[in-house]
C-alpha cells in the first residue's frame, strides 16, 4: 500500500512536470485507472504544437466550403449487414457472413468469415471474435469509406473522452488513408477542434499542422492513437501465436469487440460505476457503453448500427495506429519481388560457379 | 598454427610495392578474402554471413534512427511516433531495426547449434568459440538495452525486472542495481545510460567479430566431417579447399538473399508479430502489465531463471549450505548465467576423440534432444509459472546443464564413434562422384 502511494506520488510529480497525462492503461489495472492517475493532470486540452506543417501551400484561403465528411464515395461503400451483436456467448453462430461487397475481398477473406474464431486468451474471460477487416493480410488495404465513417464515429462519440495526441490532423489528407483533400482537412480541423497556441497564449481554431488534441482530466479515457496496436485480439492456438500470423494481432478486433461487448450489467465499487464487458480483461470496466443503433448518421447512407460503428471506428483506429501501412506493404511487396529475382540470379551463378568442381564440367544453362 | 598454405598477395606495380612496404592492407584484404575454405561446407555454414549482414544492418539503421530519437522519458515515446509518422521511410527503418534484432538472434542460435553439432568449438578452435560466446553476451545486452529505448510498458517493466536480477546478488546487489539504473528506480538516468551503451556495444561487437574471424582464419574453418584440411603443401591443401572468393561468397550471398526474402516479408507484412502490444503503451510506473515477457530470444534463459524456485530441493540445499546467502532468486540468476557459461566450457567438457557429430551415433540423439529442449524452454519461458509449466521449465533447465556437465564428458568415454573419412576430398567425392581429382 505504502509502495503504491509512493509510486503514485512519484508519478503525479512526473505528470505535473510533463503537463501532459500519460496514457493510462485501463486494461492492466484491476481497479479503474482513472482514480489514481487523474489527480494532478491539467484539465486544459493540451496540444502538441512542435510539429510544423510540412505542407503550407495556400494556408490562408481556408475555405468554409463543406466538412470533408459530407462526401460519400459511392463505389467503395460496402453493405455490411451483420446484426448488432448482443455480446452473449451463443449469439455468434448466426452472424451474417456477408461482409464485403467486392469480389476479391470475398475471395480473400470469405473463408475466415464462415468460421467462428474465439480468441484464446490466457486470462480466460476475454471474448474477441475475428472480423475480416479489409486491411488484413499481405495485400489488405484500408477501406477509405470505412475510415471516413470511423472518423465520424470518433469525432462525434469517442473524442469527448479520448484523445489522439500522436496523430497530426494533416495526415487525414495523406495517401493510403482517408483520402480527403488538404482544403477539406483544413476546413474540418477548424470546424472541429480548438487548440491552445502557446505563441498566441490563447485558443485558436485547429490547423492541419496541429495534432488531434490530447484529452485528459477527471474521468477521461486513455489516448487512442496507438490503441489498435496496443491490444492483441488473439493469442492462440495454445499460446503459440500462430493465429496472429494469419489474422493479424487483432487489435482492431479487440476494439470492435470491446465496444459491442457490454452486457448491460453494472455495479458500483468505491463510488465508481463499473460496467460489465465480455471483451475486457477482468470483465468490468469504468467506461460506460457508448454505441447504440442510430446514434449518428453516416454521410454515405450506411446504416449506423452499433456493430457497424464499432467496426468502422476500429478500422479508423487501426489507421491512426499504423497510418503508413499501405506504403509499408507496398515496399514489402516490391522488396520481395526484387529479392526473388536476386536470389534466382545468385542461385544460377552459384550453380555455374561450382559445376566444374562438383561435376567436372560446365553447367548447361 | 601456421594456417593453410595458399597463394599470397604479390605487389606488382610500383605503387603497390610502395604501399605494401608501409601498410600491407591490400595483402590483408586479399588473404582474408582468398582464404582456403573446406569445399564440403554445407548450408549450415551460411549463417556467419547472415550475422555479419545483421550487424551492418543494425548499425546503419540504428545510426539513422538516432538522428530522430530523443532519449528522454518525457519525449522518447513521442519521438518514436515521430519516426513512425513524420520521418521519410522512418516506419520502415524502425521496423527493420526491431525485426533485424530478431533475425540477428535467429542467425546466432542456428550458428551456435551448428557449432555444437559439428564440434566447431573443439581444439584448436576454443578461442573462436569463446569469442563467439562473448559476442552472444554482448548481443543479449545490446538487445535488452535497445528494447528499453522506445519507452513503452514492456521497455520500462522489462528494464525493472532485468536490472532487478542484479539486485539479487548478495550484499552488493542493491548497490549495483542502483548504480546501473542511476537512481532508485528506472527513470530518465536509466534511459540515458542505456541509450549510450546501446550505441556503444555494437562497435564492441564489431571488434569482437573481427577477432572471431581472425581466430578461425588462423585455425581454418571446421567442416561437416570435422577432418582438418591437409596442410602439407599448397597442392595438398587445394584438394580439400576452394578459395572463399568467389565460391563461398556467392554461395553465402544466395543464402542471404533467401533469408532476406523472408525477413523483408516479415518487415513488410507483419512487422509487429514478434513484438509485444504492451510496448505501444507509453511507460507508466503505476500500471504493471499483467505479464512481463521478455523478447522471444531471451525466453530459453528466462525460463531457466524462473525454473529454480524455493521449492526445488537443490535450491534449498544450496541455500542451507550457504546460510541463506544464495536464496532462490540469486540461484535463478546464477543458473541463467551458468547456462551460458557451461556452453562456453564445451571445448573442455567434450571428451570425444571425434569432432563432428555426424560420426557419433549416441551424441546425435542427445544433441537433438538439446535442440528440442531449447525450443521447449523458449515456449515455456513465455508461459506463467503454474503447473505444469514449473515442472517443464525445471526439467528443461536440468537437461540443459546435464547435457554440458554430464552427457558431453561421459559420451566421450562410453560412445563408440564411427570413422570419419580420411580427407575432406574423400567426403566431397562421396557426394559428387564426378568431381575431378585435382581442383586445378
Amino acid at each position: 500500500m505504502l509502495k503504491k502511494l509512493t509510486l503514485t506520488a512519484i508519478t503525479a510529480f512526473a505528470f505535473s512536470l510533463s503537463g501532459a497525462i500519460a496514457q493510462d492503461d485501463a486494461a492492466t489495472d484491476e481497479a479503474p485507472a482513472e482514480e489514481t492517475v487523474t489527480e494532478e493532470a491539467p484539465a486544459t486540452e493540451e496540444t502538441t504544437t512542435e510539429e510544423p506543417a510540412e505542407e503550407a501551400p495556400a494556408e490562408e484561403d481556408a475555405t468554409e466550403e463543406e466538412a470533408p465528411a459530407e462526401e460519400a464515395s459511392d463505389e467503395e461503400v460496402t453493405e455490411e449487414e451483420a446484426p448488432a451483436e448482443e455480446a452473449s456467448e451463443e449469439m455468434t453462430e448466426e452472424e451474417a457472413p456477408a461482409e464485403e461487397a467486392s469480389e476479391e475481398m470475398a475471395e480473400e477473406h470469405g473463408e475466415e468469415m464462415h468460421e467462428e474464431e474465439h480468441a484464446e486468451d490466457s486470462h480466460g474471460s476475454a471474448h474477441i471474435e475475428d472480423i475480416a477487416f479489409s486491411f488484413e493480410g499481405p495485400f489488405g488495404t484500408y477501406d477509405q469509406a470505412q475510415l471516413q465513417r470511423g472518423l465520424k464515429v470518433y469525432a462525434e462519440v469517442c473524442r469527448a473522452c479520448h484523445g489522439l495526441r500522436y496523430v497530426p490532423i494533416r495526415t487525414l489528407a495523406e495517401p493510403g488513408g482517408l483520402g480527403y483533400s488538404e482544403d477539406e482537412v483544413r476546413a474540418w480541423a477548424a470546424d472541429n477542434f480548438e487548440v491552445f497556441d502557446a505563441e498566441l497564449d490563447d485558443f485558436r481554431a485547429a490547423l492541419p499542422r496541429d495534432n488531434f488534441p490530447a484529452v485528459s482530466g477527471e474521468g477521461m479515457g486513455p489516448d487512442l492513437s496507438l490503441m489498435a496496436k496496443a491490444r492483441a485480439g488473439f493469442h492462440g492456438p495454445a499460446g503459440t501465436g500462430l493465429a496472429q500470423l494469419f489474422k493479424g494481432m487483432g487489435g482492431a478486433e479487440y476494439i470492435a469487440a470491446f465496444l459491442t461487448g457490454f452486457t448491460g450489467e453494472e455495479q458500483e465499487v468505491a463510488g465508481q460505476y463499473l460496467y460489465e464487458n465480455t471483451a475486457f480483461d477482468g470483465g468490468w470496466v469504468s467506461m460506460p457503453p457508448q454505441l447504440e443503433d442510430g446514434l449518428i448518421e453516416y454521410d454515405d447512407g450506411t446504416e449506423a448500427t452499433a456493430d457497424q460503428m464499432a467496426r468502422d471506428v476500429a478500422a479508423f483506429l487501426m489507421w491512426t495506429a499504423e497510418p503508413k501501412m499501405m506504403a509499408r506493404k507496398q515496399a514489402g511487396f516490391v522488396g520481395v519481388i526484387i529479392l526473388v529475382v536476386l536470389a534466382s540470379l545468385l542461385y544460377l551463378t552459384n550453380k555455374k560457379l561450382w559445376a566444374p568442381h562438383k561435376y567436372g564440367k560446365d553447367m548447361d544453362l | 598454427m601456421a594456417g593453410i598454405p595458399h597463394d599470397h598477395y604479390e605487389p606488382k606495380t610500383g605503387f603497390e610495392k610502395w604501399l605494401h612496404e608501409r601498410l600491407p592492407i591490400v595483402s590483408l584484404a586479399y588473404d582474408t578474402l582468398m582464404i582456403p575454405t573446406p569445399k564440403n561446407l554445407n548450408w549450415w555454414w551460411i549463417w556467419g554471413i547472415v550475422l555479419a549482414f545483421c550487424l551492418v544492418l543494425q548499425i546503419v539503421t540504428g545510426i539513422i534512427l538516432v538522428m530522430h530519437y530523443t532519449p528522454n522519458t518525457e519525449m522518447a515515446f513521442a519521438s518514436i511516433e515521430h519516426i513512425m509518422r513524420d520521418v521519410n521511410g522512418g516506419f520502415f527503418l524502425r521496423y527493420m531495426h526491431a525485426n533485424g534484432a530478431s533475425l540477428f538472434f535467429v542467425a546466432v542460435y542456428i550458428h551456435m547449434f551448428r557449432g555444437l553439432f559439428y564440434g566447431s568449438y573443439k581444439a584448436p578452435r576454443e578461442i573462436t568459440w569463446i569469442i563467439g560466446m562473448l559476442i552472444y553476451l554482448a548481443m543479449m545486452a545490446t538487445g535488452f538495452l535497445g528494447y528499453v529505448l522506445p519507452w513503452g510498458q514492456m521497455s520500462f517493466w522489462g528494464a525493472t525486472v532485468i536490472t532487478g536480477l542484479f539486485g539479487a546478488i548478495p550484499f552488493i546487489g542493491e548497490g549495483i542495481q542502483t548504480w546501473l539504473l542511476g537512481g532508485p528506480a528506472v527513470g530518465n538516468a536509466t534511459l540515458n545510460r542505456f541509450f549510450s551503451l546501446h550505441y556503444l556495444l555494437p562497435f564492441v561487437i564489431a571488434a569482437l567479430v573481427a577477432i572471431h574471424i581472425w581466430a578461425f582464419h588462423t585455425t581454418g574453418n571446421n567442416n561437416p566431417t570435422g577432418v582438418e584440411v591437409r596442410r602439407g603443401s599448397k597442392e595438398e591443401a587445394k584438394k580439400d579447399t576452394l578459395p572463399f572468393w568467389p565460391y563461398f561468397v556467392i554461395k553465402d550471398l544466395f543464402a542471404l538473399a533467401i533469408v532476406l526474402l523472408i525477413f523483408w516479408a516479415v518487415v513488410g507484412f507483419m512487422p509487429n508479430y514478434l513484438g509485444h502490444p504492451d510496448n505501444y503503451i507509453e511507460a507508466n510506473p503505476l500500471a504493471t502489465p499483467a505479464h512481463i515477457v521478455p523478447e522471444w530470444y531471451y525466453l530459453p534463459f528466462y525460463a531457466i531463471l524462473r525454473a529454480f524456485t524455493a521449492d526445488v530441493w537443490a535450491v534449498q540445499l544450496v541455500s542451507w549450505i550457504t546460510g541463506g546467502i544464495i536464496d532462490a532468486k540469486f540461484f535463478g540468476v546464477l543458473a541463467m548465467f551458468g547456462a551460458i557459461f557451461v556452453m562456453a566450457l564445451a571445448p573442455w567438457l567434450d571428451t570425444s576423440s571425434v569432432r563432428s557429430g555426424q560420426y557419433r551415433p549416441a551424441f546425435k540423439w542427445w544433441f537433438r534432444l538439446l535442440v528440442i529442449d531449447f525450443i521447449v524452454l523458449m515456449w515455456v519461458g513465455a508461459r506463467d509459472t503454474n503447473f505444469p509449466h514449473d515442472w517443464i521449465s525445471l526439467i528443461g533447465a536440468t537437461y540443459w546443464f546435464a547435457y554440458f556437465l554430464v552427457i558431453l564428458p561421459l559420451l566421450g568415454v562410453f560412445e563408440k564413434p564411427e570413422t570419419p573419412p580420411e580427407t575432406i576430398e574423400d567426403d566431397f567425392k562421396a557426394h559428387y562422384p564426378d568431381a575431378p581429382s585435382a581442383a586445378e
